[in-house]
C-alpha cells in the first residue's frame, strides 16, 4: 500500500514538474460514472441491487506516457473504482521498448490479453456497453507483473500483431461471497490479432498454475473443499452426514475415492484459458461474436463456455446496440465430477442486453442500458431473473 | 429584413460550398524525397499503424485543430471514420500505450509551415493554402 502511495505520488511530482517538457509527456484520463437499479434482488449482476447503484460502474483513470528516447517510453496508469471503495491501483505501469517498428518489448505491470476488450476494458468511452457483458468478462482480475513481446505485420491492406507474455499475478481473487489471495505463477500466454478491412478475428491463449490460500473457515471454498474431502473419504453410496456423524453434511453421497479428495485445492494446477472473437464494423454498423473456455485441472473451480453475440447499429450521434451473452458450467469426468454434482458450484445463466449510446460530444458519451440477466442455476440451485436498469456518462481526456 | 434573409442565404450557400467542394492536399516537406502517396498508406500513417514513409524515413502527422473544415474532410475521405469513432479508436490505443493521436497544429498556415521545416513531418491542408515550400503527395 505505502508502495502504491509513493508511486502515485512521484508520478504527481513528474506531472506538477515537467511543464516545459509538455511535448513529450502525454497525460490523458477517462472517468465514467454510471447509476443503475435493479428490479429486484432475486439474481445478481453486476454488484447492484434494488436500492440503486452509484459506486459500481463508476471509474477514474489517469494516464501519463513519458517518451524517454526514440526507443523507450514509460507508461503508468493508475485507475481508481468505486466498486472497489475507490481503491487506487496501477492498472498499467511499464517501460516500453521498440526494437524496431514492428517489435516492441514491454516489462512492467500490464493486461492481460484475455479477451477482446481487455486492453481498454475500464475505458467505458471505447465501448458501447455500460460494462462488458459479465458473462463472458468472468475473470476477477486483469492485469500481471512481467513483460511482453508484440510483433506487428501489414500487408497490402491486412495487419495484426502477435503478443506473447510471461508473468506472475499475486493477488486478490474476487469472488461473489468473499476474496481470497491468489497466486498465479508462470503466467503466460499467446493473443494473435488480425484486421482486413472492416473485418478482425482474435484468437487468444493463456495459462497458469494456480496456488490460493482458502484457509479461512466458513468461506464458499474452504467449506467447498471441506465437503469434497468428506465426500471422498467415505465409502461409496453411504450418506456422509451418518458415516461422519455431522448433520451438516446429510444428504451427500460418499464415492470412496480418497485421491479424488486432492484434486479439491489450490495446490500448483494448471488452469487454461482459450477465446476466439471475430468482428465487423463498417462505420454504421459493427457485430462481434466472442467464445471463451475455461480449462481447470483442479476440480474446486467448475470448467465452462461463455460467449456472446453483439451488434449495434450508429445513425450519426447515436448509437443503439443488443447483445446476447451466456455462461453455462461443466462437470469434471469421473469421481471428482461425481463430487462436484453434491456440492453447491453449479452456474449456468444467459443475459439479453439493449443500449442507447449518445455521443454528446468527441470526448463524452452517455448511456442508458436496460439487461435482463436469466439465472437457470445459481451456485447448484434453480436460479431466477432480474431486469438492471442502467445509466453511465463516460468521458476521455 | 429581406437584406438579412438574402446575406444569410450567401453565407449558407458559402458554407455549403466550403463544406463541399473545397478540396485538401496532404503534403510533405520539399525536401522529402516520397513523389507521391497512395490513400492507404497516408491513412496508416494518420492512424498510427505505420512510422514510416514508404522509403522507409521515419513520418509523423500532425493534425489541423479539431472542428477544422480539412480535418473533417481528411477524418471522412481518407480515414472514412467520424471524429466520434476517431475518438473511441485512439482511446484503445493511448489507455493501452500502443500510441498516440497526432498533434493538433493549428491551421493551414501552421501546419505548412511546421511540414516546410521538417521533413518527416506529413500534413494536410486546404489546396489553396499550398505553396512552393512544400510539396502535395496526394489529393482529395
Amino acid at each position: 500500500m505505502r508502495m502504491r502511495n509513493k508511486w502515485g505520488l512521484s508520478l504527481l511530482a513528474v506531472a506538477i514538474a515537467s511543464p516545459a517538457m509538455a511535448s513529450d509527456l502525454n497525460v490523458n484520463g477517462f472517468l465514467s460514472v454510471g447509476a443503475s437499479m435493479l428490479d429486484d434482488n432475486k439474481a445478481s449482476i453486476a454488484g447492484a441491487d434494488n436500492n440503486g447503484g452509484f459506486k459500481q460502474d463508476t471509474v477514474l483513470g489517469l494516464q501519463i506516457q513519458k517518451q524517454v528516447n526514440d526507443s523507450t517510453s514509460a507508461t503508468g496508469q493508475l485507475v481508481s473504482r468505486g466498486g472497489d471503495d475507490y481503491t487506487t491501483e496501477a492498472a498499467w505501469a511499464f517501460v516500453s521498448y521498440a526494437a524496431n517498428d514492428e517489435l516492441d518489448l514491454r516489462m512492467g505491470r500490464l493486461r492481460i490479453p484475455f479477451f477482446y476488450y481487455s486492453d481498454f476494458l475500464e475505458v467505458g468511452y471505447a465501448f458501447n456497453w455500460v460494462r462488458p457483458p459479465e458473462e463472458v468478462y468472468r475473470i476477477p482480475f486483469s492485469s500481471i507483473d512481467g513483460f511482453d513481446l508484440t510483433q506487428r505485420f501489414s500487408s497490402g491492406n491486412m495487419d495484426g500483431s502477435v503478443q506473447f507474455y510471461y508473468g506472475r499475478y499475486q493477488g486478490p481473487f474476487k469472488t461473489a461471497t468473499a476474496t481470497y489471495t491468489a497466486d498465479y505463477r508462470n503466467f503466460t500466454g499467446l493473443a494473435l490479432n488480425t484486421n482486413m478491412g472492416n473485418f478482425g478475428a482474435r484468437l487468444s491463449y493463456h495459462q497458469a498454475e494456480l496456488i490460493m490460500d482458502t484457509s479461512e473457515a466458513g468461506t464458499t471454498l474452504n467449506s467447498a473443499i471441506a465437503a469434497a474431502g468428506a465426500i471422498a473419504a467415505v465409502p461409496a453410496g453411504v450418506d456422509v452426514g451418518t458415516a461422519t456423524g455431522n448433520p451438516a453434511l446429510a444428504g451427500l453421497t460418499g464415492v470412496g475415492d480418497a485421491s479424488a479428495a486432492e484434486d479439491f485445492s489450490f495446490t500448483g494446477q494448471t488452469s487454461r484459458f482459450y477465446e476466439a472473437a471475430v468482428f465487423y464494423d463498417n462505420g454504421d454498423m459493427s457485430v462481434i461474436a466472442e467464445w471463451t473456455m475455461l480449462d481447470h485441472e483442479n476440480s474446486v473451480f467448475l470448467d465452462d463456455q461463455a460467449w456472446m453475440l453483439s451488434a449495434a447499429k450508429r445513425m450519426g450521434d447515436m448509437t443503439v446496440h443488443a447483445t446476447y451473452s451466456t455462461q453455462k458450467d461443466e462437470f469434471d469426468s469421473g469421481n471428482e465430477g461425481e463430487i462436484q454434482k453434491q456440492l453447491p458450484l453449479l452456474t449456468e445463466e444467459s443475459s439479453i442486453t439493449l443500449g442507447l449510446r449518445y455521443d454528446y460530444d468527441s470526448a463524452t458519451a452517455l448511456k442508458l442500458e436496460i439487461q435482463n440477466n436469466d439465472e437457470t442455476t445459481a451456485a447448484g440451485v434453480d436460479g431466477d431473473s432480474a431486469t438492471l436498469y442502467s445509466v453511465a456518462v463516460d468521458v476521455v481526456f | 429584413m429581406k437584406a438579412i434573409k438574402y446575406s444569410c442565404s450567401i453565407l449558407l450557400i458559402g458554407l455549403a460550398s466550403s463544406l463541399t467542394s473545397a478540396e485538401v492536399s496532404v503534403i510533405v516537406s520539399s525536401n522529402n524525397p516520397n513523389a507521391s502517396i497512395d490513400q492507404n498508406t497516408v491513412s496508416k500513417i494518420f492512424l498510427g499503424k505505420t512510422k514510416s514513409f514508404p522509403d522507409g524515413t521515419q513520418a509523423v502527422p500532425v493534425d489541423q485543430d479539431d472542428g477544422a473544415a480539412p480535418r473533417n474532410a481528411f477524418n471522412s475521405t481518407v480515414l472514412g471514420k467520424s471524429s466520434s469513432q476517431l475518438k473511441s479508436y485512439w482511446s484503445r490505443l493511448i489507455f493501452t500505450g500502443k500510441g498516440t493521436p497526432p498533434k493538433q497544429s493549428g491551421n493551414d498556415a501552421a501546419v505548412k509551415q511546421l511540414v516546410a521545416n521538417n521533413p518527416n513531418i506529413i500534413g494536410y491542408i486546404d489546396s489553396s493554402a499550398v505553396d512552393s515550400s512544400v510539396k502535395v503527395v496526394h489529393k482529395f
